[in-house]
């Protein structure tokens, strides 16, 4: 049996709304006017927008025999694809994944944009996918790999991203036919041909000149501004000392040079107790030490909200996000629900206290419990904030600020503890207080959850004389503590500990 | 329908002879069934078969023209029902829907049909949603062609093969007086492939050429004793041989001779191309089908014709049957048919081949080499051994790469769906009573089972939800919750749940999701869909909350705890719930949950917002944001949502590690963040951002002054 004429095969894998089935119907059009019998087939699945689907096509290199027609098949078979290409990174490695992608076959594109699924987003910590170990598996199972951010391409040249996926496609040498026939296809679909075309010839340049590295560099870190770390912490690595400088300005711009001051005092502290700073767990259980000390210091109250929130960066931020053009009008408004306990919060200590007993006994207090809607681009509402930001001058004399300083300088008593006997436990420990996060329940949920893992994890280890020894234990609890919001893997770990 | 054009498609539907037709299969069918002389067309939409009847409900001029009647049914049974035109008038129908359900829904039709058998051409076309990308669950049409003797195509998926079998279905059907199903695979509805027309066939009855008497009284056709007993006879003793006769008549079923006579592969049609693929990957077959082993693809599977695979089996070692699908029935029938013909020739099938799910060319390979090698060892199989070795390597290196499995990506609902706030309302309402038992159903909203939300604690079919939780309110100390959708209120809740839930007094709760349409199938309109003058005069706004087709129906049949809610004011939705939840009423307790499908506004909105744009019209665009300063990364505002906008962004922050979330420039501003987060008290990171183009001098003028009395632009 003759194996002479065989047919290209092409999987596209892409989203439910980004246009696959345009760059399907292209294809299919492109060949026909090349006079190549072709055969298209996709599984859209349900009308929703969201989930994973494929297009298939099978094109024969030559004009059929006389008399003969092919046989073409509907479905792509693993090993057999000549051409793949996936308009986002994770749905390449799902190509990858079912072998659709081989060495002595596959020409494989992927995008290196990213559209994070439910289950890596919604997870309390970072769910995320790390997108490195894709780009590593194409290139060493693929024929030849070419990787480019196709979804910036296409929003670069206000169109969707099936127009780049085609033009990367066409300038890869994918298809038996010129280039020319590609474009002439597009601009006889009309509407939209002219982004469209625009978006093919950006992705098919890159795509025919592949620039050096093909994977991008993450984004550099804003240029460190000099680095106010004090004169005794030059020794530190280079790591710590970019966190800790980090820390000063952030504290500084939290509430004054000395709290900045404050904070640089407890960094020291935490150096005094590392016994050798070579020790690769000292040098990670002070950075993350010192990043979180930071972010500790710097919790967010009313007042900090407010200021956060008027701020002309952060409206030059939404502008930009919103891809503002000159002339148009922005209206910014908030939803705020303020709790009780985060009005005590930033009230003197007593009076805070006073209010959250009457809250607690449920007694009618205005405007609490209820959603305000504020805008911070009208005359009201935005100096209504700058009020409450203002309240900040007298943040060291609010509840939560002696609260959270007695708490901070025991997480700090237990990390110099655990840095001078344990570096492992205190790099485990520099991470607990990544749990107090966010506001209102998701906040209290956080704080309930370390108070339970110190009392039960942190402060028996470091009352054993091997306290190195539940280093483990602390660090599954903390990622227990991310993995559900109903704490039932928290419970399971504290248990086990126990 | 409402806001979707198939202009493109209709024309394709008027080709007429010698012309070519390019496009889809399912259009294919379309055509196929005017090219036939259809008298009658209706149906219930659904995957992969919607297409159909949505063009034809489109193409009122063309049909018009033809005097075609075309039913948008409201379930499969009604359709099925429309049929009995065909009993006693010589006149062709054809109906449509997704199989196995609505096969289920149409199967006592089916049945009081097919046991008096029909004079003109009835033609069933099912979607057999099967394998991957199947919505439904995993059964075979097969069951329902052979129980009531009604005939079953399975063509070869290429569109003159498919094109030619519609056509033959009807004079099958017309010759043995026997309904005819033919089922097609999802990519074959959806293959995209070329055929040479024919004109359409204006039908001799029809609309324009009324048939002005009706049809004599004959007892002996009607579903009812004591002529159902002959029926039955009638069925096996002269419709089948008659059917047989036909398919032998005009080559129904195909043969493909090849070199190696020993080894014959009986085929399924719909594999068919599968089959050479996996042959050609052996090296016995070519890109064109020349095969070296002999094929008998199999166009009608059911009935099978013995003389037929007898004729095929005598004289081979061994004979493969290939058929997807659990119980594997032709393998049965066929190896009848050769035991009483005393024909020994070895029969494989199942033994070799997977028993369930969709056949790929690789298993193909895999099955048939155990095959060949036994009876053909002369063949040199290296090659697709090979080929089956270095694939199983390709997956396990990918996999090690990987580093293990993949997050899934689940369908999910849309941008702004209104579903998605009544989901989010149910989950805070469990923060306060608990975690209650979910009914799900069939339709958008059952998305909601997949993360965030992970509702559902049964599903028993379209529109069956609330008569599923009636066993439960029997023994739960809280109340159970039904969902249902307007489409699947339509299809069947109405009477499978409400009725019987006021009949029976139970003391449940049912929450109909009124979006306007069924949504899922691609918003087809429902009888409570509102009307195309009030959608247009809403522009982006929701329509539904006027339209109280449901409210009315209820209040009609006696509900006495209804409450209408609004989507997105996920407080007041949460609220009712909980009311419902803690309400000393016993009886049936009803929410409807009003927002309209959100696909349907924009499609609307888009062309009338770039309109005014480009005419220098104010415009108002909202949009949400997050504020990544203030966002600490725990993301409880995702787990409320889902919504595909709502997403993650690695920090700018240096000091934070977690990435923030971060809403995208596709937000339609449904308005779903900003109640979240007063409802479940999220975060104060939340805004929206209204964008005016082409302000007036008002807007100018007041931005101005705000400009000059704060800090900021």
């Amino acid at each position: 049996m003759t194996q002479a004429a065989r047919p290209l095969t092409y999987l596209i894998a892409a989203l439910g709304g980004e246009g696959g089935g345009v760059l399907a119907e292209w294809i299919v059009e492109c060949a026909t006017r090349a006079g190549l019998p072709v055969q298209a087939t996709s599984v859209p699945g349900v009308a929703q927008r969201t989930g994973a689907t494929s297009y298939y096509i099978e094109v024969m290199s030559a004009p059929d025999p006389a008399g003969r027609a092919p046989i073409f098949a509907l479905v792509p078979s693993a090993g057999r694809v000549d051409v793949a290409i996936a308009s986002e990174l994770l749905e390449a490695g799902r190509l990858l994944e079912r072998g659709f992608v081989s060495p002595d076959r596959t020409l494989f594109i992927a995008s290196t944009s990213r559209v994070y699924t439910t289950m890596e987003k919604m997870q309390m910590g970072d769910g995320r996918f790390d997108g490195d170990k894709v780009h590593a598996a194409a290139q060493a199972l693929s024929r030849r790999y070419v990787s480019m951010d196709l979804d910036a391409l296409a929003q670069a040249n206000g169109t969707i991203v099936s127009a780049a996926m085609f033009g990367a496609l066409a300038g890869a040498g994918a298809f038996p036919w010129p280039r020319e026939l590609c474009e002439e296809v597009v601009r006889s679909g009309g509407r939209g041909a002219g982004p469209s075309l625009k978006g093919f010839a950006a992705a098919f340049a890159v795509a025919a000149h592949p620039p050096a590295a093909q994977t991008e560099a993450a984004p550099a870190p804003a240029a460190a501004e000099p680095l106010k770390t004090g004169a005794d912490m030059a020794h530190l690595p280079q790591a710590v000392r970019e966190v800790v400088a980090h820390g000063v300005a952030r504290c500084i711009d939290y509430q004054d040079e000395a709290y900045g001051d404050l904070f640089l005092e407890r960094v020291r502290t935490l150096v005094a107790s590392a016994p050798a700073l070579d020790d690769p767990r000292v040098a990670h259980a002070l950075e993350e030490g010192a990043r979180r000390l930071a972010l500790w210091m710097a919790y967010e109250d009313i007042p900090r909200v407010a200021d956060l929130k008027t701020r002309s960066a952060r409206f030059e931020r939404i502008r930009k996000d919103a891809e503002m053009q000159p002339g148009q009008i922005l209206k910014v408004v908030e939803f705020m629900k303020p709790g009780a306990d985060e009005i005590a919060a930033m009230l003197p200590a007593r009076a805070g206290r006073w209010f959250m007993a009457r809250a607690d006994a449920a007694k009618y207090i205005p405007l609490l419990g209820k959603g305000i809607n504020l805008s911070t681009t009208s005359v009201f509402g935005y100096w209504l904030m700058r009020g409450l930001a203002a309240m900040q001058r007298v943040r060291r004399s609010s509840l939560r600020y002696g609260e959270e300083q007695v708490a901070i300088e025991l997480w700090l008593t237990a990390m110099r503890s655990a840095l001078a006997r344990a570096p492992d436990l205190a790099g485990a420990l520099a991470e607990l207080p990544r749990l107090l996060k966010g506001y209102g329940d998701t906040h209290l949920r956080g704080r309930t959850n370390y108070a339970a893992i110190f009392s039960r994890i942190v402060e028996p280890a470091l009352a054993s004389p091997a306290p190195s020894d539940h280093s483990a234990a602390l660090r599954r609890a903390v990622a227990a503590a991310l993995a559900d919001p109903e704490g039932k893997t928290l419970s399971g770990a504290l248990q086990g500990a126990a | 329908m409402a806001e979707v054009s198939f202009a493109k498609q209709i024309e394709l539907l008027k080709l007429g002879a010698g012309e070519t037709f390019h496009g889809e299969g399912i259009l294919a069918v379309t055509k196929a069934l005017l090219q036939s002389g259809v008298t009658y067309v209706g149906g219930y939409q659904g995957a992969p078969v919607s297409h159909l009847l949505d063009v034809m409900v489109e193409a009122r001029d063309l049909m018009g023209e033809l005097g075609v009647n075309v039913q948008a049914c409201t379930n499969e049974a009604s359709a099925a029902a429309m049929l009995g035109a065909s009993i006693m008038y010589p006149v062709r129908g054809a109906v449509t829907w997704k199989s196995i359900v609505g096969t289920n829904v149409a199967a006592d039709a089916l049945s009081n049909l097919s046991s008096p058998g029909v004079m003109g051409g009835a033609l069933i076309v099912v979607g057999e949603d099967y394998g991957e990308g199947a919505s439904v669950i995993q059964e075979r049409t097969h069951a329902f062609a052979m129980k009531s003797a009604m005939w079953l195509m399975d063509p070869r998926p290429n569109l003159p093969t498919i094109v030619r079998m519609v056509e033959k279905g009807f004079q099958l059907s017309e010759a043995s007086n026997a309904p005819v199903i033919m089922e097609l695979r999802i990519r074959a509805c959806h293959l995209r492939g070329t055929f040479v027309a024919s004109d359409n066939v204006r039908p001799r009855i029809s609309g324009r050429d009324l048939q002005q008497q009706p049809a004599d009284f004959l007892y002996d056709r009607l579903a009812h004793p004591p002529v159902t007993y002959r029926h039955e006879k009638l069925k096996y003793e002269v419709r089948m041989p008659a059917a047989r006769q036909f398919i032998v008549d005009h080559g129904l079923n195909e043969l493909f001779d090849g070199k190696h006579r020993n080894v014959g592969l009986v085929v399924q049609g719909g594999l068919y191309n599968t089959l050479i693929r996996a042959l050609q990957e052996m090296g016995l077959a070519d890109s064109y089908g020349e095969t070296d082993v002999p094929i008998l693809a199999l166009n009608v599977v059911y009935p099978l014709v013995p003389d037929e695979i007898v004729r095929f089996a005598t004289g081979r070692d061994a004979i493969v049957v290939i058929e997807e699908g659990q119980p594997e029935y032709i393998e049965h029938e066929v190896g009848t048919i050769l035991r009483r013909a005393d024909c020994n020739t070895t029969l494989h099938g199942k033994d070799v081949l997977p028993m369930v799910g969709e056949y790929t060319s690789e298993m193909l390979v895999a099955g048939l080499l155990k095959v060949f090698s036994r009876h053909m060892p002369q063949l040199d199989l290296s090659g697709a051994q090979a080929f089956a070795a270095s694939v199983d390597g390709v997956r396990r290196d990918a996999a090690q790469a990987l580093a293990g499995p993949l997050p899934p990506r689940p369908p999910g609902f849309c941008i702004g769906c209104p579903e998605r706030p009544v989901f989010a309302a149910l989950k805070l309402a469990e923060r306060d009573v608990g975690k209650v038992h979910v009914s799900a159903d069939i339709g958008c909203h059952a998305l909601a089972t997949f993360e965030p939300f992970s509702f559902g604690n049964s599903i028993l079919g379209y529109g069956m939800s609330l008569a599923s939780s009636a066993g439960v309110q029997g023994f739960s100390a809280k109340r159970p919750v039904a969902i249902m959708g307007d489409g699947g209120f339509w299809h069947n809740g109405l009477l499978s749940g409400v009725t019987s839930s006021l009949l029976n007094k139970g003391d449940q709760i049912l929450v109909i999701m009124k979006n306007g349409y069924t949504s899922a199938t691609g918003t087809q309109d429902v009888i409570s869909t509102p009307t195309s003058a009030s959608r247009q005069a809403a522009e982006g706004l929701s329509t539904t909350a006027n339209e109280l087709t449901i409210e009315k129906t209820l209040k009609g049949m006696g509900v006495q705890w209804m409450r209408t809610v609004h989507n997105y004011n996920v407080g007041s939705v949460r609220d009712t719930l909980l009311d419902a939840m803690k309400t000393p009423y016993g009886g049936l307790k009803v929410i409807i949950a009003e927002g309209e499908c959100q696909l349907e506004r924009q499609r609307r909105l888009r062309p009338i917002r770039a309109k005014k744009l480009a005419g220098g019209e104010r415009v108002v665009r909202e949009r949400y944001g997050v504020d990544e300063d203030t966002c600490t990364g725990d993301h409880s505002c995702i787990r409320l949502s889902g919504c595909p906008t709502l997403t993650v962004k690695p920090s700018s922050d240096p000091l934070k590690t977690d990435p923030v979330a971060h809403v995208t420039n596709g937000c339609v501003g449904c308005g779903l963040c900003g109640a979240n987060a007063h409802a479940a008290t999220l975060c104060p990171s939340f805004f929206r951002a209204e964008i005016v183009s082409n302000p007036t001098w008002f807007d100018r003028a007041k931005a101005g002054a705000r400009r000059m009395l704060t800090r900021v632009g």
